[in-house]
């Protein structure tokens, strides 16, 4: 018992000395204990120096993970943004706001969903960003997000040192944490200013990045604008004292990956450790099963804390699953470097978001890949804007038995990298939402990748015939489950009726937006005899939605439980009923600014169908 | 009715007027939203500088576009008529689709107007979005087919921009009789201006005897007709002045 303790609390010692180090390390102005410390020293006037405090709007959206609208458009699209509010203190579904793709959990519950990573730490809750530049460099003092419709997504607020305008590269690239909070949601949908307590700034920034969390919400958040106050002149801040490590430390927010290239203290000692004490008692699956729990920066710093404890966490079966997406901030070429040796085994890997500004280069990330690409059958690279071409290369070759890869909002990588993903004969998902790929490339993958069970062609602006593609699909692609056309915008009756006809295992299909899609030609009725399996359908912003498409779709397709009819004029509150009482297993149907289903009547239908979230939103 | 005044410290100074075609209250559609909003989404694409000066018709290709995207259906049509004032380089770039317009007058002569676009009698081109199955039925002009032109203004230049309401209930040699009684370029005279040019319109509008420019149109194409054309007016006008603090 007692040698047990002492074990423990020699562990608990060292990994308490790690972050007594660390704290050392990082910059003096950091831990928000010190500065409420120094700030309550130097009383409410606070330090600021130099002049006034300086409020500005943001001058550029630089950066984004998704949005609702349309790519060259003006409406629902991030780049609403920049510059004054438009709507703001109105709240409603305005086109001037900016607006993510997705909200809720719906598109968690879909056949198309990526299945999550472990070891994600419970502090990460981002599901989308957007990153804004501001005109001048500021010490920031307060951050307001204008949010116009269902608020309280924002889950973290970060700054960079990196100012976008400069000429001058970049020393060096650092992302600091304003703010970070848990995904709420605001008792009502009324629009608010969220001006969240922010940690003092050791630089200037003028490039800010909020992440979002829109789990919670009833519908789409939007936002109108960021504010950035700040002072030139660095603030003072009298009576700076060291800051007091307590145990409330450890479980702090800001979580600094001590993923090092550098030290390996206890290798290379000259010690032989004869034993390891109560340790070599517990079987070796049991403390793999015990590290498997820990988030992959406390998986290194165990590593660093005896040669055992090393071993099992540097074992590769620690390393079937990494996801990288919750330290994108921090990662490098050099931490790549470092876990290669790890990933031997690697099966499934997330790195979404990293290689912001350089920190991960292409040649990097290849190195990588030759090294631990070749048991790979996941690869989630949204955001991901080091890719180019030659990464596309080395994926298609090092990767043969790759299922599943994610190219979302990758909108700088080249047309011509695309075609590499045709050598992916095995690939089972493929997401392409807001990437340039052009028709030849994509029909190309088509005619290869015969076993594609989930695609994403959204926003897919340079493809310039739908139909030709859909063909396609249904004669190469028979085994699809998943199809999301978002705003893809040329495909017409044909194409629809040839996917239909040929993809008959489809489960889940979003034509949201496809405006040249005829409902007179009878186009959906014929889609809903094909498809008896259709679990969710997305006929946003489709005028010609009628009562008879709705009437086939509560005939022939017993299985919906996903519905979004948004817009249209056709449609009356008798066929909808008909669909709900068709469709047992509904959970969500959206009939906003569906001119003849008012709110009357979606009371009454909620009212009767309890089970089924019917979404009316409006501008007023 | 409301004139824009030629004052602002812009390099570039877009304006425009938008119609909204009747007959859409038969569809239970209020035909003044069409060109309202029509008109606010170019202002908006103006202000956030996602225009080129020198092409006004691109301003109604995005327009138009944009109303598309929005969640709300949209119904209804209009005719449209932009104008860019590029002042550094003393240029008025134009474009007009139907029968609204614009006159430039100097030295009290018109030197430049838009012409008319018309289908065939009283049914201009216009930028519409149908009901669905209307297609057919309904004119949809494609912002592609206004006319367009470029030409350079002088100081003194008087633009006036103005829906058919005007022109068809006005004829130049009265309106330029208005125009003659603007004695300079600040503010309230130009508004007093356009006011008074808009009311003239309007009084001669419920005039059964008057021979108005639309009957007078009218009559040539074989229609028996008197007095003028009960309609909206809407006036605007600018004059291209130093610009003074």
């Amino acid at each position: 018992m007692f040698p047990m303790l002492t074990l423990l609390s020699m562990f608990y010692y060292i990994c308490l000395r790690r972050r007594c180090r660390s704290g050392s390390r990082s910059e003096a102005l950091g831990s928000r204990r010190a500065v409420e410390l120094a700030q309550r020293a130097s009383g409410p006037a606070g330090g600021s120096s130099g002049g006034g405090e300086l409020e500005q709007y943001a001058k550029e959206v630089v950066d984004f993970s998704s949005h609702y609208g349309s790519e060259n458009s003006m409406s629902y699209t991030m780049w609403n943004l920049a510059g004054a509010p438009n709507v703001y203190p109105s709240s409603g579904d305005f086109t001037q706001t900016a607006v993510f793709r997705t909200y809720g959990r719906w598109w968690e519950h879909c056949p198309s969903a990526a299945p999550p990573y472990r070891r994600t730490p419970r502090s990460f809750h981002s599901k989308d960003y957007l990153e804004l530049a501001f005109e001048e460099p500021v010490y920031p003092t307060a951050v307001e997000v204008l949010e116009t419709y269902h608020p309280g997504a924002v889950v973290q607020i970060l700054a960079c040192s990196l100012n976008p305008f400069s000429q001058n590269p970049p020393s060096e690239v650092r992302w600091e944490v304003l703010w970070s909070g848990e995904p709420s949601k605001a008792p009502t949908h009324q629009s608010r200013q969220f001006s969240p307590t922010i940690r003092q700034l050791s630089f200037p920034t003028n490039l800010l990045r909020v992440e979002v969390n829109s789990s919670l919400m009833d519908y789409y958040t939007e936002l109108d604008a960021v504010i950035l106050r700040g002072v030139r002149e660095r603030p003072m801040l009298a009576l700076y004292k060291m800051p007091l490590i307590d145990m409330n430390d450890l479980s702090d927010g800001e979580d600094e990956v001590v993923i090092s290239s550098q030290r390996h203290p206890l290798a290379g000692d000259g010690k032989h450790y004869t034993g390891n004490g109560y340790f070599d008692k517990l079987p070796y699956e049991l403390i793999q099963l015990i590290v498997s729990h820990l988030t992959l920066p406390d998986l290194c710093r165990l590593a660093q804390s005896c040669k055992l404890l090393q071993q099992h966490c540097a074992d590769p079966l620690q390393y079937l699953q990494l996801s990288l997406q919750p330290y994108w901030a921090t990662l490098t070429d050099a931490s790549l470097v470092h876990l290669q040796p790890r990933c031997a085994l690697l099966q499934r890997l997330n790195m979404s978001w990293t290689g912001n500004r350089g920190a991960i280069t292409s040649t990097g990330f290849c190195s990588f890949l030759k090294v631990c690409g070749s048991s790979l059958v996941s690869l989630e690279l949204s955001c991901c804007h080091f890719l180019n071409e030659a990464s596309m290369e080395v994926i298609s070759q090092t990767c043969p038995r790759l299922q599943q890869l994610n190219l979302a909002s990758c909108d700088r990588l080249q047309p011509q990298a695309f075609s590499h993903i045709a050598k992916l004969s095995s690939l089972r998902r493929l997401v392409l939402y807001r990437t340039k790929i052009e028709q030849t490339a994509l029909l190309s993958i088509l005619t290869f990748c015969a076993e594609l069970q989930n695609l994403n062609l959204g926003s897919c602006v340079r493809i310039q015939d739908y139909d030709v593609v859909a063909s396609m699909l249904s004669v190469r692609c028979r085994r699809l489950r998943s199809l999301d056309l978002w705003r893809c915008g040329s495909l017409t009756e044909r194409g629809l009726a040839e996917l239909a006809s040929g993809c008959r295992l489809l489960e889940e299909l979003d034509l949201g937006w496809c405006s040249t899609l005829q409902s007179s030609s009878g186009c959906f009725q014929h889609m809903a005899r094909c498809l008896p399996r259709l679990r969710k359908l997305f006929l946003t912003a489709n005028r010609t939605v009628c009562d008879s498409d709705l009437d086939e779709l509560a005939a022939c397709c017993p299985r919906l439980h996903h519905v979004d009819i948004l817009g249209t004029r056709m449609v009356s509150p008798a066929s909808l009923k008909k669909l709900l009482q068709s469709c047992p297993e509904l959970k969500l149907v959206d009939v906003s600014f569906c001119s003849q289903i008012d709110t009357r009547a979606v009371q009454e239908l909620s009212t009767l169908f309890p089970n089924v979230a019917i979404k009316k939103s409006f501008t007023q | 009715q409301r004139p824009l005044i030629h004052a602002l410290a812009v390099s570039v100074l877009p304006s425009g007027v938008a119609d909204g075609v009747g007959g859409w209250r038969d569809y239970g559609v209020d035909p003044s939203q069409f060109s309202a909003t029509l008109m606010k989404t170019c202002e908006r694409l103006v202000r956030e500088g996602r225009f080129t000066p020198s092409n006004p018709v691109g301003i109604l290709n995005s327009a138009y576009y944009e109303l598309l995207q929005n969640k709300v259906p949209l119904l209804g049509s209009s005719t449209a008529c932009i104008v860019v004032l590029d002042q550094q380089r003393h240029r008025l770039h134009t474009c007009n689709l139907g029968d609204s317009g614009f006159l430039v007058v100097r030295g009290g002569e018109v030197v430049h107007r838009s012409d008319e676009q018309q289908h065939y009698f009283n049914t201009p081109f216009q930028l519409s979005i149908a009901p669905p199955g209307a297609e057919g039925v309904v004119l949809s002009d494609s912002p592609e087919a206004a006319d367009s032109s470029s030409f350079d203004v002088q100081l003194g230049d008087i633009i006036l921009t103005a829906t058919d309401g005007l022109f068809d209930n006005m004829p130049d040699y009265m309106i330029l009789q208005e125009l003659k009684k603007l004695k300079n370029s600040n503010y309230d005279s130009i508004q007093q201006t356009a006011r008074s040019i808009a009311e003239q319109a309007h009084e001669l509008a419920y005039d059964p005897n008057y021979m108005s420019p639309f009957a007078q149109f009218a009559c040539d194409n074989g229609l028996n007709v008197r007095g003028g054309k009960p309609d909206d007016i809407t006036v605007l006008l600018s004059i291209v002045a130093e610009y003074t603090d």
